[in-house]
């Protein structure tokens, strides 16, 4: 036998004798297993169980129809709109977030007096609540007391209507949503920038690599496994963003920002279609699951 | 280089950080500024001072709105959902770790995807279920709503620092007479303060700043969170801009406060989906 089945056998029967002195502690656990698994797991199940059905009211059993609701939705103009509205803005959030992101973090990532409070000023979007977040941009974003529309009217600009129009709201949310979630990758990205060993870019510096040079053959190569962490991340969250446009628009003007997470609230809670929400929200995440399982096989988990 | 291109490089860069700055923290100053500055001068005119400097919204805000019962009722779903998270992570991540059972893998693995659900599919069955149970519109449904989403983190975090406890701790315990439980209690948990703070703190900013299970889960005014408060004193009154700056400065202050501390978590918490967002 060698020396790690060796070791595994010790292993398990130290388990063994573990179990039972344990066993105190798993009559303490099995309750709390029961409850997170009542309180986590069923509603997921639950969710794709109630888009199968129609239901009148909320407390009533509802009628099974199959994949009536999906057949709905899949029919409906306004839900290939919010998926359209829903890809739109996640990629443009996520495409600003990073660009936007890992510039701020090289600049960081330079030394300089100050930088640690430049980095705690960096943070600062993301720390505040999402709501605190909206109202303040509602505020300074007002047609007509806003501070930037002030500013724009005193330079002769006019004014502009940062969520009236379809074109404009949309543009408003994204820029809202970049602003809150860049720090995230700001943060995750000067992480990785520390722990790059410096003799690298010296080296290539005396060979004569320019800046731009170091960067793409370098960092971004050294930097890739990270950035793909951050980029499933966020594409997952951004894809499921629900409070930031119902705050700033609420979907409108003329759906121009509904995307599938406010259409299945709009459907499920004002409306009582509770199985046309339902579906709505499982082709959501079934959009999701693949990058869900990509990110589960990327972070480790030994078992 | 010589002198001249390094002084341009240098204004460059300067101009560079106090741009970062600028973007990141203008729209956070201007709510305090606006919260402090006299109601008629918010739509007069444009002065990056608060001058005169008045509490006015504040006062406002706190004798003429809700706000008083929200920041109560924050204070209490915050609180419990810490609460209900510590005394379910604790075992359960415990046992995960020092038992190897079976599917424990599996099972930490369902618990990150049930973390990525979006939110909104969980908040439709819930609506459901405790509108069946009688709890729609109680504290307590947004409690353990909120915790569907904090118990993975917590399960997450926590599994990660009872693992990084050695077991010979317990077992030298365990040798001189002591019974699991007991080493629980006096070696492991005192071991892992770090893990138990920041899931706490963890747990009660998602709280603290949730939205979307309150907006869902409460109806009545009294039992708005403030987050949903405040929306809701956005929607009621026209142009009440200082109070929504005084009670948005207000909210903030506690969310901060708490990140502040676990400000060295926060980056493994980033990359690992520690934190929702």
């Amino acid at each position: 036998m060698n020396g790690k089945a060796l070791t595994r056998k010790y292993a398990n029967s130290r388990q063994m004798s573990l179990f039972r002195e344990y066993w105190p502690f798993f009559l303490l656990a099995i309750p709390v297993l029961i409850v997170t698994i009542v309180f986590i797991f069923i509603p997921v199940i639950y969710a794709i169980i109630l888009s199968f059905f129609k239901m009148e009211t909320i407390v009533s059993p509802g009628k099974f129809i199959g994949l009536g609701n999906y057949r709905e939705i899949f029919s409906d103009p306004l839900f290939w709109n919010a998926l359209k509205n829903g890809v739109i803005y996640a990629l443009s959030t996520v495409a600003l977030q990073l660009v936007i992101g890992i510039i701020i973090a090289l600049i960081l990532d330079h030394n300089f007096k100050g930088r640690n409070y430049f980095r705690g000023l960096a943070i600062v979007p993301y720390v505040i609540p999402t709501v605190v977040a909206s109202f303040t941009w509602l505020w300074i974003l007002d047609p007509n007391v806003g501070v930037v529309n002030k500013v724009v009217k005193t330079l002769g600009l006019g004014t502009i209507t940062w969520f009236e129009t379809p074109f404009t709201a949309m543009f408003s949310n994204v820029l809202v949503s970049v602003w809150i979630w860049t720090p995230f990758v700001t943060l995750s990205f000067l992480a990785g920038l520390q722990g790059i060993d410096q003799e690298l870019h010296e080296a290539a510096r005396v060979d004569g690599a320019t800046w731009t040079q170091r960067f793409l053959f370098i960092t971004l190569p050294l930097l890739k496994p990270i950035l793909v962490i951050i980029i499933l991340l966020r594409t997952i969250w951004m894809f499921n963003k629900f409070d930031i446009i119902w705050l700033l628009t609420q979907g409108g003007p003329l759906h121009a920002t509904e995307h599938l997470p406010v259409l299945s609230y709009l459907r499920a809670f004002p409306m009582f279609e509770v199985g046309n929400g339902s579906a709505i929200a499982t082709v959501n995440f079934l959009l999701l699951i693949i990058l869900i399982f990509i990110y589960l096989k990327k972070v480790d988990i030994d078992e | 280089m010589n002198k001249r291109a390094n002084f341009l490089f240098k204004l460059i860069f300067i101009v560079l950080v106090s741009g970062i700055g600028f973007y990141s923290a203008f729209p956070i100053y201007w709510m305090i500024v606006c919260s402090f500055k006299p109601y008629v001068q918010l739509f007069t005119k444009v002065s990056i001072f608060p001058w005169p400097f008045t509490t006015e919204s504040y006062k406002a805000l706190l004798t003429m709105t809700n706000y008083p019962t929200y920041f109560k009722n924050s204070i209490i779903v915050a609180v419990g959902t810490t609460i209900i998270t510590l005394f379910t992570v604790c075992p359960l991540s415990y046992i995960l770790t020092r038992l190897r059972i079976r599917f424990a893998g599996t099972f930490i693995r369902l618990m990150l995807v049930a973390y990525m659900f979006p939110a909104l599919l969980l908040t439709i069955p819930m609506f459901v279920i405790f509108t069946k149970l009688g709890l729609f519109d109680t504290l307590t449904s947004v409690m353990i709503g909120q915790s569907t989403l904090t118990i993975p983190l917590g399960v997450w975090l926590m599994w990660g620092f009872f693992k990084g406890i050695p077991f010979e701790l317990e077992e030298a315990a365990l040798i001189d007479g002591s019974t699991p439980f007991k080493a629980f209690i006096k070696i492991v948990l005192p071991l892992s303060r770090a893990g138990l703070i920041t899931t706490a703190l963890f747990t009660f900013i998602l709280s603290w700043t949730d939205y979307i299970y309150a907006f869902t889960l409460i109806f009545s005014d009294e039992l708005k969170t403030l987050p949903l408060g405040l929306a809701a004193i956005y929607g009621a009154t026209d142009m009440r801009w200082g109070e929504l700056m005084a009670g948005s400065a207000l909210i903030t202050i506690p969310s901060v406060l708490a990140f502040a501390f676990v400000t060295r978590y926060l980056v493994q918490g980033l990359t690992a989906g520690a934190v929702k967002g």
